[in-house]
């Protein structure tokens, strides 16, 4: 079923429905493209850490400011999603504590913080404070035009700069001490790329909620990977897997009641991964069982290292 | 106060917030005990993982009509952690992924398709969509059973069951897990079955993941299993050490994080892995061997000692070349003055220093240093006469009377390459 033919089927479809599902499908088409790139950089996981702090500042600048425009609370949401990278940043710095248990402390004691916040705000029933939970597991009906301008327009942002340092970092993704050694710098390189994949872990909050965000940045570009060993091709595809996911997303929670959107846009995206997982050529289950009943040696198998 | 506390001004209020922090401690101890070896194994992000995933496997066995906590639910939730273990190979190697790549995309997708499950059927069973992320804590005591004529809520009991399973299974196995965690390989060699005791830890933390996940909710699971043990690890060296005071900061923790939640009211899962984090950043700080004050106060006291004896060594000098010693310039050079004055190594008014013996035993001790490296470094590393002095200023607070010794044989009867005496050993 075509994306439109699937909104096409939500009741009460209005001009604001279309807007607001292209905002996040733009989300979701920017998000599988900067993941392709985290993917081949080998750090799949770099936004979850940041995904699980964001809540810290919803909560914050909706106590700071007293208001709850999407503009202020993802402000918030990107200053929470810095501060626990640098926090992350910091234990590597000046403790032994390993890369995983710092990255899983992170993760935990933010989103700890997040939740005592929220409940605090909810138990206190202060005014405007309903729907703060909505960034748990998303939920992108109460999205104005607006607000899904913004997301478009950050996510187009967030594209032009991969398209801008394509080169660098897939140089960086591929040899990074080779880049290292020829004068790249590396680490700046990888900031970037970092602070990318906060961006959007951050302005992906609507669609999937704090929790399920990190699949946005995972799921589809591991489905666009099993198609191709190009990194051109495997951006654009992970970039339109993302975007039928959020758009299917987004259908699917407009027609049932009560269903957060954060859930069905990781389910249609996993729906993606699993059949490419499947059928895909060359690197698909069934490629792989017919070429070892014909014992030949693959011919596409290259791994991207 | 909670929706929930709110009811609790009556008689017995006191007893149900002790239940609900009896319960909480028993599974935060549970947690800790497998986080320990999760940590030591670099696995912390399966707690994570598992978490999260075994969220379906709860939600189609409560739909299938166990209830919540019941033996059955815990097997369910269980072998989903073992499936998602699993899955997550099958999709590594199918896709030829990163282990990261793999659990992102298994365990997402289980955590997803659990929230869709329950949403779904939130209205038919006694699951609500919320407890998932927070748990249920404030809940637990009000579903009790009759042991005696004491009523004991079934969440205590099943905590309790799973802490006594756990330690007696770490018990009878500790020797082959902690050789597996510090070196698979010579463990397999050495005949130790590393698959099977790999696998009882996954199932070890799943069990301890579903306790967790009634009381706290799946992503908060992640802080007990981890950050108790990564607080313990900075405190003390030896594992069994790290055990002990892993389940120590995670039952203090528990409770303190509980005790603020009901204060400031708020959720008690939040605040526990508030405070747990706190643990940790205390740990950071205060850690005896390289927290952060130790790690500042060595190096104060390095400078100072370094300060100290370069005051020593100036009016050594001065009284050798018979001139008078430059006068101390800074305030920490005066302070250092100072103290060294008030332990009886300077003698004399200000402006006139002199050395008391022991003051002059220390000094000769550093400028027998500096002068037999410079000599070393004048012979061995063909340094020109004006680039001996930096080195030489840096080593003399680091050299031992044997390695001094151990020079002066080398250097044999050379001398200082300045002309200089070289003073004796004292």
């Amino acid at each position: 079923m075509s994306p439109t033919a699937c909104l096409a089927a939500a009741p009460a479809l209005t001009h604001n429905t279309l807007v607001v599902a292209a905002g996040v499908a733009a989300v979701g088409c920017a998000a599988g493209v900067v993941g392709s790139l985290s993917l081949l950089r080998k750090r799949p996981l770099i936004g979850d850490a940041a995904a699980h702090t964001t809540l810290v500042g919803v909560a914050a600048a909706f106590l700071l400011t007293g208001r709850r425009d999407l503009p202020t609370l993802l402000t918030g949401a990107l200053v929470a999603a810095v501060a626990g990278l640098a926090a992350l940043v910091l234990v590597r710095r000046f403790t032994r504590t390993r890369d995983d248990a710092a990255t899983a402390i992170v993760i935990g004691v933010g989103f700890g913080l997040g939740i005592a916040l929220l409940s605090g705000i909810t138990a206190r029933g202060l005014p405007g404070s309903a729907g703060l939970e909505q960034f748990l597991l998303g939920h992108t009906a109460a999205l104005t035009v607006r607000d899904a301008v913004l997301l478009a327009v950050v996510s187009a942002v967030a594209v032009a700069v991969v398209l801008l340092g394509l080169k660098e970092a897939t140089l960086v993704a591929f040899d990074a001490d080779f880049a290292a050694a020829t004068g790249w710098p590396v680490g700046l390189i990888d900031q970037v790329l970092v602070t990318l994949v906060a961006v959007m872990v951050v302005v992906g909050l609507p669609a999937a909620g704090a929790v399920l965000v990190t699949a946005l940045v995972v799921i589809p570009p591991v489905a666009a990977r099993q198609w191709t060993d190009r990194v051109p091709t495997l951006l654009v595809l992970g970039g339109t897997f993302g975007l039928v996911a959020a758009i299917v997303g987004v259908a699917v929670s407009a027609v049932v009641p009560r269903m957060p959107t954060g859930p069905l846009v990781v389910l249609a995206a996993a729906t993606i991964c699993i059949v490419s997982l499947l059928i895909a050529p060359r690197r698909g289950w069934l490629a792989r069982r017919h070429q070892q009943v014909t014992l030949e040696p693959p011919p596409g198998m290259r791994r991207l290292r | 106060m909670n929706p929930v506390l709110d009811g609790w001004s009556i008689d017995g209020a006191t007893a149900m917030h002790a239940w609900a922090i009896a319960t909480a401690a028993t599974v935060a101890a549970a947690c800790a005990l497998v986080g320990t070896l999760l940590v030591v194994r670099r696995m912390s992000l399966l707690g994570d993982a598992l978490g999260h995933a075994v969220l379906p496997g709860i939600a189609v066995a409560v739909l299938a009509g166990g209830r919540p906590g019941s033996p059955f639910v815990f097997a369910a939730a269980v072998a989903t952690g073992l499936l998602t273990v699993w899955l997550t190979r099958l999709v590594r190697s199918a896709g030829s992924l990163s282990d990261d790549a793999g659990t992102g995309v298994v365990f997402t997708t289980l955590f997803a398709l659990g929230v869709v499950i329950v949403t779904a059927a939130a209205s038919r069973v006694d699951l609500d969509p919320s407890c998932m992320l927070y748990g249920i804590l404030e809940l637990v005591p009000f579903d009790t059973v009759s042991i005696g004529d004491l009523e004991v809520p079934r969440g205590f009991i099943s905590a309790a069951v799973v802490l006594g399973t756990l330690t007696t299974a770490a018990i009878a196995t500790w020797k082959l897990q902690v050789f597996t965690a510090f070196d698979a390989d010579a463990a397999r060699a050495a005949g130790v079955p590393v698959a099977a005791v790999t696998g009882g830890l996954l199932a070890a933390t799943a069990l301890a993941t579903v306790a967790g996940f009634e009381v706290v909710g799946a992503v908060l699971v992640v802080a007990m299993l981890v950050v108790p043990a990564a607080a313990a690890e900075l405190l003390v060296r030896r594992l069994h050490h790290m055990v002990l005071v892993a389940v120590a900061l995670a039952v203090v923790g528990t409770c303190l994080g509980y005790l603020a939640a009901w204060r400031w009211n708020a959720s008690a899962a939040g605040m526990i892995a508030v405070v747990l984090g706190l643990e940790y950043v205390a740990a950071v700080v205060l850690a005896a061997d390289d927290g952060l004050v130790a790690r500042g106060l060595g190096r104060l006291r390095y400078a100072w000692r370094v300060l100290c004896e370069d005051r020593l060594a100036a009016v050594w000098r001065a009284e050798e070349k018979g001139t008078a010693a430059t006068a101390p310039v800074s305030l920490v050079q005066r302070l250092a003055v100072g103290w060294l004055r008030l332990t009886g190594r300077f003698v004399g008014r200000a402006g006139g220093l002199a050395l008391s013996s022991a003051g002059r035993r220390e000094a000769e001790m550093v400028v027998r240093s500096h002068r037999l490296w410079e000599a070393w470094l004048g012979q061995h590393a063909q340094l020109p006469l004006d680039h001996l002095h930096p080195p030489a200023e840096w080593v003399e607070h680091h050299l031992g009377a044997a390695m001094r010794q151990r020079i002066e044989a080398e250097v044999g009867a050379a001398g200082d390459p300045h002309g200089s005496d070289i003073p004796p050993e004292a």
